[in-house]
Formats: structure tokens, C-alpha cells, sequence
């Protein structure tokens, strides 16, 4: 553990008021995660992972503990201050995807640009950019419905990295995909992670622990695992779709 | 964000549900519409009403009588009481002598203090075949052109045994010997000819039986007005030195008006903002001072109680509307929670969410008030071509023409849209505020 860790945390606790019984969904967590780490959360449902995953992207507030982000204090931060930091510091990726259904995919990467204030010309540019980067420039211009589910997932990743953020925080990405998909989709992390970026997947799929470089284990809200090895570039997925 | 990104964006997401948009919209285009027709009206009438008090009589004029004195200050009062039954305090006229209108004429803003007097002895003009009745009145200045009456023809350049008659009364000569089903005669061409003054007095001999006494002078029409509904239409004005010789011949002595008074002064004043001023500068001296423009001012703030009633009429129909869209804009923030959570993760603020919900909420309302003021002007033009049709119908039938006028000055419209904006604002307030303060994470699992 360093000063310049991108994720610090300790003795995280988030509690949830279910009518009158309060859970525990993080129960005292400590953790550490590394710049340039391909990190898995583990765990089954219900285990926190998610919770967790929320909480370090500043969707949520802790109940208590201290979360250190790339050197800032979230529990320092303000509303909009936090808004700020979730603009630059993080890229989020949902399992749902999450695009809105009336902009073509090209405005759907665009879209979070133009809270910075970008000018629309340089916001499509940068849009096009991510999607050749994603595969998917030949689409841009289709709508959601109009695309497959590994596709949307692929817009969705090029919209989180419109902002360059140094963390990429993924919440079931292959979720609702199938495998030749998924598999597309875990390749773009990867090379996401080896482009310098820290990516941190939340998932209880298994066959994710042998491109990480951490593997997370959470059960009741603890972390009861925490293995850090070298990552393997042999470890990287062929792509099994064509983009 | 920028204002244009955020302005495309706000119409984008009201394009998604044009027809939800459209149909509380059309509340809003109702209360609009409600409002600016109503508000013209309003507007409409109180212009017509203050057009025929300014044909009526010129607004800088004030018209001044005597005044009766009340017993000359508190003292006055104090000996009445204490002196009991001894011989009551007659109360003293006010009279409008020729020093009071010296005075008069030096106030600030007054321009001219012209005195004047009724004729007394009855009258009937004569011309050619043709004769009337007179209503005449002695005006005491030379020249009458600054009452700002409209002549036909001649001059309103008055001097001694010269007249200027009212259109009116022009028309109003008629032949006495005409027989039933003659075409009545054509009203004569009065300027420049002399017509035929019979004034008549009634006295009593020396038995004490009565007697009338004519008299006949020769008056020259040097002008004739073009007035229809005001006294210069109706009246034969002569200078007053004329009237005051007629009056001396009817009361059979001299008159001295620094002993009688005048029985009536007309005061111009140059600017309307002064009328008031002049005018109760004039009633504490102790005359009796009326004005046109206190009773335009009297109408005036009777008319903006109307407009605000009318206004407020519609201002419920809007109220309705704004009930409207608070209720769509509460459904768009359900259906969208979990895109306002989206738009949260990737960095939106509260105030970006904000600005685009209150956005959304005041663009209903700005097309609702865009389209009302549409349909509102366009249906009070539409009533004024009917209305003007119609009462055009009705004038054949005699009398001066009618006009009802619905005007919407410039700023209705305006205001109409701002206001409607306004209310969209205010309505979408809360929803937008709920949409703003939603926790992100809550918004995204919104199911």
C-alpha cells in the first residue's frame, strides 16, 4: 500500500434501512487497489460487491469509513463536487448498459461531454474516435434498438472513457451478454488496463480471476480474500467476434 | 453546460413525447389565449372610453364655476354659534372676477384663462328661408384656434359681430314654411355669408302685463366646425363683448363682471400632467373646477381593475395548466429516473439536472404561451372584423357609428409568453427539484 494507491479504503460500512430490520451490505472493509490494476470483485448476490463498486464511483455515501479516490477524499466532497468527480475521475459500465433509448450511439458517447461544455463539433469528433476504438464507428449512428447487446455494451464503454478518467469502474459488464460478446467486451477492458488505465469489474463470474491482476472476494459485506498477482499478458481473451 | 447544448437538449426530450407535450400544452394555450383576448378587451374598451372623452373635451382643459365661500374660516363660524338666531350667515359666492383670473394665469403650466358666458335672451337664426334655434356662447379671447377643435371651414379667428357655428347646428336649420312629404332643404353653406339674429326678452309694461321685445342684429359666419359629439358641434360661439351687450339688453343694466363675475372660465393648461395640479390649486382658492382627465384618471384606474379581473379570469385557466404539467413533469421524472441517475454517473450535477427538468417544465409552457398568444391575438382580431361588421349594421339605423375594439398593445404578447414560461417554471419547480436531489445510485436501480 502507497500514498499514490488509486482506490484507498477503510473501514468502510454502508447500512440499509429495509423497513424495519437495518442490513449490513458493507460491514467494515479495508482495501487497497493499485494504479494500472486489473482488479475482479467477487463475491455472490447479495455479498456487497456492488454496494462497494457504488460507493467508490461517489453514486452513493458511506455510512462510515474513509474513501480515498486517486488522492481525494470523497467524504470532503460536496454534491456538486462529487459530480465533478465522477465527470473526471471515473468511468462507469452497467450491466444494463444504461444508453439512452432516443440518441444514436454516436450522441450516447457524446452525451456526458456536454456537461463539461464541449462544443457539439469537438464532441462528436471524440465521440467517433471512441467508437473506432470500440469497433463500432461504422454504427454510429443507430439507435440502441437497433444494436446488439455486445454492441451496446461497447457503446457504453466508449461513453465512459469520453472523459478520459483514470478508473473505470465496471458493474456486471458481461451480465446480459452472451459469450462471444462477453468475451469481446473483457478484451476492451483489458486493453483498457494495459492503455494505463486502473479497471476494477464487479462480476460473480469466475472465468474473469485469470485476466486480473487482483482478485476481490466479498461475502456479508466483508472482504474475505484479496489476491494480488502479475498480470499475464498471455491472460488476454482472443477476440471471438469480429468487430 | 452550455445554453445552446442545453436548450437542443430540452427540445429533444419534449420531442420524445410530443403528444403528452402537446396535450398539457394546450391547457397552457387556453389560459394564454384566455388572458390576452380578455386583457385586450379590457385594453380595448378603456382606449374607447378615453378616445370620447378626449373628443369630448380637450384633457388639458379645466372648467371652472363659482364657488361658494364657506363662511370665511373657523372665527366666522364661532360668532354664528355664539350669536344664535342673529340673522343667519348667508354664504358668499365665489366670484370668477377678472383679478381671480389673473391669478389663475399666473399658476405654473397654465396657458391661456378664457372667460365665458351663456347668452340670455332666447334666439333663432335666420338664413335665406331656413332657421334655428341658437345655443350661442360668448368666448372671451380672439382666437379659439388652441381649444384644438376641428374647423370644416373659415378660421377660428373671432372678433365683434362675427360667430363661428357648429357643424351640428348647420345641420340642424330647417325650412318652417315646408309642407308635409316636402324634401326637406339641403343644411345651408353658412361660411362666409351673414345670417339673421332675432333675440327676443320678456318684460313688463307699465301695467304689469308681460311683453316680449325682439331685437334683430347681422352676424358673419367666419368659421364652421367639423365637431360632431361635443359642444363645439352643437354651439354658435361669439366674442364675449357681443354676449355681454345682448345680457345688457336682457337684464336692461350695465354688467360689471368685477362685481358679478363671470359665470364660467375655461382653463388650458399645457401638459395633461399639469390638469390635476392646476385644477385643485383652483378648488382650494374656493371655485368649483372640473377636469376631463379627473374623469379619464377615474376611468383609467377602473379599467385597470378590469383588466386584472379579466386577467385573472384567465390566470385560473392557467393555473389549471400549470396543475398539468407539474403532474407530466412528475410522470417524465418517474419514467426517466433511471436516466437521471445515468446522466448522474457520467457527471451531471444537481444543477445540470436541474436546468434541463425546470428547462423541459418552462418549454411546455413557453409552447403553450406561444401558441395562446397565437390563437388569443388572432381570435381578437377575428372578433374585431365581426364586432366592426356588426356594429356597422347597427349605425345605418342612425346614431354616431359604435367601435368595439379588442387592441393588444406589444407587450401582451410578450408578457403573455414570459408569463406562461413562468408558470411552466414553477410548475416543473418541484419535480425538477425531486429529479435534482435524487440519490444517483437510487436512480440507476430505479426499476
Amino acid at each position: 500500500m502507497t500514498e499514490d494507491s488509486m482506490i484507498q479504503v477503510s473501514a468502510l460500512r454502508k447500512t440499509y434501512r429495509m423497513g424495519t430490520t437495518l442490513v449490513h451490505a458493507l460491514d467494515g472493509v479495508d482495501l487497497t487497489v493499485e494504479r494500472n490494476t486489473f482488479s475482479v470483485l467477487l463475491g455472490p448476490s447479495g455479498s456487497g460487491k456492488s454496494t462497494l463498486l457504488y460507493l467508490l464511483g461517489g453514486l452513493d455515501r458511506p455510512t462510515s469509513g474513509k474513501i480515498t479516490i486517486n488522492r481525494t477524499n470523497l467524504d470532503t466532497l460536496d454534491e456538486n463536487a462529487l459530480a465533478l468527480y465522477r465527470r473526471k475521475t471515473v468511468g462507469f459500465i452497467f450491466q444494463s448498459f444504461n444508453l439512452i433509448p432516443t440518441m444514436n450511439a454516436l450522441e450516447n458517447v457524446a452525451f456526458p461531454m456536454s456537461f463539461v461544455g464541449i462544443p457539439s463539433g469537438q464532441r462528436k469528433k471524440k465521440a467517433y474516435e471512441l467508437l473506432k476504438v470500440v469497433g463500432l464507428e461504422k454504427r454510429a449512428l443507430h439507435k440502441p434498438t437497433e444494436l446488439s447487446g455486445g454492441q451496446q455494451q461497447r457503446v457504453a464503454i466508449a461513453r465512459a472513457l469520453v472523459n478520459d478518467p483514470p478508473l473505470i469502474l465496471a458493474d456486471e459488464p458481461t451480465g446480459n451478454l452472451d459469450t462471444a460478446s462477453g468475451h469481446l467486451v473483457l478484451q476492451i477492458l483489458t486493453e483498457l488496463h494495459q492503455s494505463g488505465r486502473t479497471v476494477l469489474v464487479v462480476t460473480h463470474d469466475e472465468r474473469m480471476v485469470r485476466y486480473a491482476t487482483n482478485v476481490v472476494r466479498l461475502l456479508d459485506g466483508r472482504i474475505v480474500d484479496h489476491d494480488i498477482t502479475n498480470f499475464d499478458d498471455a491472460a488476454v481473451p482472443a477476440a471471438q467476434e469480429s468487430r | 453546460m452550455r445554453l445552446i447544448d442545453l436548450i437542443k437538449l430540452i427540445f429533444e426530450n419534449l420531442n420524445r413525447r410530443k403528444g403528452r407535450v402537446v396535450l398539457t400544452a394546450i391547457g397552457v394555450v387556453i389560459g394564454t389565449a384566455a388572458v390576452v383576448i380578455l386583457v385586450s378587451l379590457a385594453i380595448g374598451l378603456q382606449q374607447n372610453a378615453t378616445n370620447q372623452f378626449g373628443s369630448i373635451a380637450d384633457l388639458t382643459q379645466i372648467s371652472v364655476w363659482p364657488g361658494m365661500d364657506e363662511g370665511g374660516g373657523g372665527g366666522g363660524n364661532m360668532v354664528v354659534i355664539a350669536g344664535g338666531g342673529g340673522g343667519g350667515q348667508t354664504p358668499q359666492m365665489k366670484l370668477l372676477t377678472p383679478d381671480k383670473l389673473k391669478e389663475f394665469e399666473a399658476m405654473p403650466g397654465v396657458v391661456a384663462v378664457i372667460p365665458r358666458e351663456y347668452m340670455q335672451a332666447n334666439a333663432f337664426i335666420n338664413y335665406n328661408k331656413l332657421e334655428t334655434y341658437a345655443n350661442i356662447v360668448g368666448m372671451g379671447t380672439s382666437d379659439m384656434s388652441f381649444f384644438g377643435y376641428k374647423l370644416a371651414s373659415g378660421t377660428w379667428e373671432l372678433k365683434k359681430g362675427t360667430a363661428i357655428i357648429g357643424g351640428e347646428m348647420v345641420k340642424s336649420f330647417y325650412d318652417p314654411k315646408l309642407r308635409p312629404g316636402q324634401e326637406p332643404p339641403p343644411p345651408p353653406e353658412l361660411q362666409d355669408q351673414e345670417v339673421k339674429l332675432t333675440l327676443i326678452k320678456y318684460t313688463t309694461d307699465a301695467n304689469g302685463n308681460g311683453v316680449e321685445v325682439k331685437k334683430t342684429m347681422r352676424i358673419k359666419i367666419v368659421g364652421v366646425t367639423a365637431e360632431t359629439n361635443n359642444e363645439a358641434g352643437y354651439t354658435m360661439y361669439m366674442s364675449l363683448d357681443d354676449i355681454t351687450a345682448i345680457n345688457e339688453w336682457v337684464q336692461g343694466k350695465r354688467i360689471n363682471y368685477n362685481k358679478t363675475g363671470y359665470s364660467m372660465v375655461t382653463v388650458k393648461v399645457d401638459d395633461r400632467e399639469h390638469v390635476l395640479d392646476v385644477s385643485d390649486q383652483i378648488t382650494q382658492m374656493g371655485f368649483q373646477a372640473n377636469s376631463a382627465e379627473s374623469y379619464v384618471q377615474s376611468i383609467d384606474s377602473f379599467f385597470v381593475v378590469l383588466q386584472v379581473i379579466f386577467g385573472g379570469v384567465g390566470a385560473v385557466a392557467l393555473l389549471v395548466a400549470a396543475i398539468g404539467i407539474a403532474n407530466t413533469m412528475t410522470m417524465a421524472i418517474m419514467e426517466r429516473t433511471r436516466e437521471i441517475g445515468l446522466m448522474k454517473a457520467v457527471g451531471a450535477t444537481n444543477r445540470d439536472v436541474l436546468s434541463i427538468f425546470l428547462g423541459e417544465a418552462s418549454g411546455i409552457g413557453f409552447i403553450g404561451g406561444l401558441g395562446g398568444v397565437i390563437i388569443g391575438w388572432g381570435g381578437g382580431q377575428i372578433i374585431n372584423v365581426l364586432a366592426s361588421a356588426y356594429l356597422a349594421g347597427q349605425a345605418t339605423q342612425g346614431g354616431p357609428p359604435t367601435t368595439l375594439s379588442i387592441y393588444t398593445p406589444t407587450w401582451l404578447p410578450i408578457f403573455a409568453i414570459l408569463f406562461a414560461t413562468l408558470v411552466g417554471l414553477l410548475s416543473g419547480l418541484y419535480p425538477a427539484l425531486r429529479a435534482a436531489t435524487l440519490v444517483p445510485i437510487t436512480a440507476l436501480k430505479y426499476e
